[in-house]
């Protein structure tokens, strides 16, 4: 085993477990700050394959922001694990077997996959470096890059419309 | 870059760099309480701590102390394990970005080259705006954990006003990157030692920064997390013992680095100033510069210190809505307007 | 390209609109002018002309098919413009902002309609997605309107959830997200590519709200102000779908016998369920909500068949049923409110009205002489062509008799009913616009080529 091995195998880990914690935890406070901790894993995963730019976006978009304004909510709100309504027994039933399926399915299509020859580049690969990324972004997908600034255009005039005062 | 090869040496030497940054950024921020109440106490024409030792300089250990030997309390409806970690992101947060800031160029001992900079990534600036974007947790969950009211909305507040003041600062950052076209903090300084400081092309986006900075370490005039006198005592407030010490360190940690910060990013960094390094290197040495270096940029946070301090005791508190316009519709239009100039600028003149 | 940057476009002169201009119906105008205008550019692109040379990359194609949609969609939302935009002034203080969020839909409209590339189609998706969500929300005043709009948003963020894994696993297998180049084998399909293209399938069964798919639907088009939900349920719904069978032909179109028997019973169930809670509806709303869930039954058709003919269909059947609902909601949105009793005796106030909301009705129904049989038709001859599934066109024609058992009762309401019901005033050019509308119907009934020949020529 070697270091990248090792790391590899405890973020995984770690990933793994706190993102199980999330969907276990019963206080919506505690499941936020451990979706936070799988966003450190991601980024460690991406540090692996040298993408320091997607880790860094990341842990500041995701971790910095996003669960900022998540712990916001559910603080205000005074979310508590009383609070959680009980599921009936048949809807528990029937989200166990839709998510059993899914589950199904996805572990027969990773299961087959030929993974010697599209190994990932732990390290050595570098379009996860900024300069790369800037260049790809700005070439080849300048049209979709164009685009999505429509989205956020008419997301943040959505977002003015729902909040300002009538 | 290789993991599989280790040297030894590298590690020893960088644990040891994290070592001593740390240290002295702990001991500058107990000597920046100090200041804090001598500078105010010369403003308000008093005279300030002067019983401990000479001067009172050993004021800030005595401090320390009594903070270590008071009784913890932890109160029963909290949190205890998010009540204990609250203070402890607080004061990692806090000196986590110490990493990447470049404290002085190279020593040449035992023929290695040794880099005061702990650590020189690709994507050094925005490992220090990831950082500050997560000190945000301190507060919050310290706020949170306490299951108070005061302290609560403390939390709230001062989550809410550090995101909105990260927004104007990322966007003077961006005008700044578009300057140097590296995010890599050594070079950044390396471009300021052989031609001008970024003030120089800068200076909105540096004033941009300024309060920015001031808002993100919750530094009057934008200390509404601990208002007291409408929140008693702020997120801290059922703190007590080494953890309310913790609190109230990480804030001139935060200072201390943000200061270190803007002296890199604007300041030229260890550049000396109206010196050429290199003629002088030929002429005292080479280790003697960089450590010449380190204490020309100690200066310069000094003096960010002291007019952080200059301003705490000079300018009164914001209101809360006072606040979030200043935040959203003065720095963030601001901040894009320098940002465009920049841009329109660096445009013109590469054609 | 036109239509793309236009409306894109559009959408912040309308923003601006909302400052500088006060008066609401120099905005009303402002935002009809800007949809004829982009139905021109669209129709001058349709015949060569096209301003921004802009080289997309492969990341879209602007062929027939994608502009002679553009071309309907655009021209239903100014039917839809000129006939509801009036009853917008009563959502709320934003009037100029909703005509900017329309805008932006259509530009998601366009991306969905003539992408190549998931990504384009994915962007498109969400274009079209986040404004309507406000939109359903934007009566903020009311509870129903703001619980639709949260409800909306949770399960199309679920949706989009869904959207993003498949296409992440589709590029995990092929390596490409350009549909044209993802070479998928027909022997020995890796189970990555199934995995993918089945979620890949149930979002998009989500946006088009087939069934098991449907939940969402009657609650929130219930719950959004009705004049969003005439959009909703139209031009938005028609694009989905144009996007889907893009999809499906693109990429999958090689794998077809794979997919082929969940469509079909995804689309068996989307008929029955549709027509049969149809029938029992109370509302009109509501009603016209789990009828575009049938609607969407027959669209599906079109996906399962994957010819020729099925392209000629979509665009009849988005064409027809646009312009149909539009009409009936339209009308609707000048009633009081929304139940069957309130069309009560209405033939004998309006008759006019009344009159033109027959062959709306007749339309969607599938009775011959109106676009709404031929469009129908269409699917069912591009099912028949395609071989197999002769027990769904069977059940595809029961149940277009089961939907004329609740159109018919809001025309009986109207005839055959005494009633008060409410006096409504429209204005002259309502009614004008209105005839239109329904000869435009019953004349597309007769020559469908009209239209259909644009795909060609």
């Amino acid at each position: 085993m070697t270091i990248i091995q090792i790391l590899f195998w405890l973020l995984s880990a770690l990933v793994l477990l706190s993102a199980i914690m999330v969907v276990i935890n019963r206080h919506p406070v505690y499941s936020v700050i451990w979706l936070i901790i799988t966003f450190f894993g991601i980024s460690g995963h991406y540090i692996l394959l040298n993408a320091q730019f997607l880790a860094v976006v990341n842990i500041i978009v995701y971790a910095g922001a996003i669960m900022v304004l998540f712990l916001f909510v559910i603080m205000l709100m005074n979310l508590n694990k009383d609070m959680e309504p009980q599921k009936s027994k048949w809807l528990k039933l029937v989200g166990a077997i839709a998510c059993g399926c899914l589950l199904l399915v996805l572990i027969a299509a990773l299961k087959d996959i030929d993974i010697n020859n599209q190994i990932a580049e732990t390290n050595t690969g570098n379009i996860g470096l900024i300069e790369n990324l800037g260049t790809v972004l700005f070439t080849k997908y300048v049209i979709p890059f164009e685009i999505s600034s429509i989205l956020f255009l008419s997301a943040m005039i959505g977002a003015v419309v729902i909040g300002k005062k009538d | 870059m290789d993991l599989m090869v280790i040297d030894i040496w590298l590690i020893i030497e960088k644990l040891a760099l994290v070592a001593i940054v740390v240290s002295i950024s702990l001991l500058i921020a107990m000597y920046s309480t100090y200041a804090e109440r001598k500078v105010a106490a010369y403003l308000q024409d008093r005279r300030g701590p002067n019983r401990a030792g000479p001067f009172g300089i050993l004021q800030p250990l005595a401090d320390g102390g009594k903070l270590f030997f008071k009784e913890e309390i932890i109160p029963l409806t909290s949190s205890k394990f998010l009540f204990v970690l609250g203070p402890a992101l607080a004061m990692i947060t806090a000196l986590m970005t110490s990493a990447v800031i470049p404290w002085g160029g190279t020593l040449n001992w035992f023929e290695r080259n040794i880099s005061l900079q702990i650590a020189d990534i690709n994507i050094g600036v925005l490992y220090i705006f990831g950082v500050i974007s997560l000190s945000v947790y301190g507060i919050m969950i310290g706020g949170w954990a306490s299951n108070n009211k005061f302290s609560l909305l403390a939390g709230i507040r001062g989550a809410s006003q550090m995101i909105s003041y990260e927004l104007a600062m990322g966007l003077t950052l961006i005008a700044l990157l578009m300057l140097t076209g590296s995010l890599k903090m050594s070079v950044i300084v390396e471009q300021q030692i052989n031609g001008p400081w970024n003030i120089v092309y800068q200076p909105l986006g540096f004033l941009v920064f300024f309060i920015c900075a001031l808002a993100e370490t919750n530094r009057t005039p934008f200390d509404l997390p601990e208002a007291e006198n409408e929140l008693n005592f702020g997120y801290h407030q059922e703190y007590s013992s080494m953890k309310l010490g913790f609190y109230l360190f990480a804030e001139y940690i935060a200072m201390f680095i943000s200061s270190a910060i803007m002296a890199t990013l604007y300041f030229g960094g260890y550049d000396i100033p109206f010196v050429n390094e290199s003629s002088l290197s030929a002429s005292i040495g080479h280790n003697l510069v960089t450590i010449l270096g380190g204490f020309a940029l100690l200066l310069k946070v000094s003096f960010f210190l002291f007019v952080f301090i200059w301003i705490r005791w000079t300018i009164p508190r914001f209101r809360y809505d006072q606040l979030m316009n200043l935040g959203w519709k003065k720095l963030i239009p601001l901040a894009l307007f320098n940002m465009v100039i920049t841009a329109v600028v660096i445009l013109l003149l590469d054609k | 390209m036109n239509a793309l940057i236009i409306s894109a476009v559009f959408g912040v002169i309308m923003m601006f609109t909302g400052i500088f201009v006060k008066q609401k119906p120099v905005t009303r105008n402002i935002a009809i002018a800007g949809v004829a205008l982009l139905l021109l550019v669209n129709i001058l692109e349709m015949s060569g002309i096209d301003f921004f040379k802009v080289h997309t990359a492969g990341f879209m194609l602007f062929d027939r098919f994608a502009l002679l949609f553009n071309s309907v969609a655009f021209g239903s939302t100014l039917i839809y413009f000129i006939l509801s935009a009036p009853d917008m002034e009563k959502v709320g203080h934003y009037y100029a902002d909703y005509f900017a969020l329309i805008f932006f839909i259509l530009c998601g409209v366009v991306l969905v309609a003539s992408f190549q590339s998931l990504l384009i189609l994915f962007l498109g998706i969400e274009i079209i997605s986040i404004p309507l969500y406000i939109l359903t929300g934007s009566n903020k005043r009311n509870l129903i309107s703001n619980e639709a709009s949260l409800k909306y948003f949770l399960m199309g963020a679920f949706s989009t959830g869904i959207m993003l894994m498949g296409i992440t696993l589709l590029y995990g297998a092929t390596g490409t997200f350009d549909t044209q180049f993802m070479n998928i084998e027909t022997e020995g399909t890796s189970a990555l590519v199934i995995a993918g293209m089945l979620l890949l399938f149930f979002s998009m069964a989500f946006k088009v709200s087939a069934v098991p798919f449907h939940f969402w639907t009657p609650d929130v088009y219930d719950g959004c102000p009705t004049v969003f939900t005439s959009f909703m349920a139209t031009v938005v719904k028609s694009a989905a779908f144009v996007g889907f069978i893009r999809l499906f032909y693109d990429a999958f179109g090689s794998i077809h016998d794979d997919w082929k028997l969940v469509a079909a019973i995804i689309t068996a169930l989307t008929l029955l369920v549709g027509n049969i809670t149809a029938v029992f509806q109370q509302s009109v709303k509501r009603m016209l909500a789990y009828s575009s869930i049938s609607q969407a039954g027959f669209m599906l058709l079109g996906l399962l068949a994957l010819n020729a003919t099925s392209k000629e269909g979509i665009i009849l059947y988005a064409t027809a049923y646009s312009l149909a609902t539009i009409g009936i909601f339209a009308i609707l949105l000048k009633m009081n409110d929304h139940s069957f009793e309130s069309f009560n005796g209405f033939a004998r106030q309006q008759p006019l009205l009344a009159g033109v909301n027959v062959i709306f009705l007749l339309s969607l129904a599938g009775i011959p002489l109106t676009a709404g049989f031929l469009a129908k038709f269409y699917m069912l001859k591009a099912t028949l062509e395609s071989g197999d599934f002769l027990w769904l066109v069977i059940l595809a024609v029961i149940m277009a008799a089961v939907s004329v058992y609740y159109y018919f009762r809001l025309i009986q309401a109207m005839y055959f009913k005494e009633g008060d019901g409410n006096a409504i005033e429209v204005s002259p050019g309502f009614k004008l616009m209105l005839v239109i509308v329904a000869a435009c119907l019953i004349v597309l009934g007769v020559f469908p080529n009209l239209l259909l020949n644009w795909l060609y020529f």
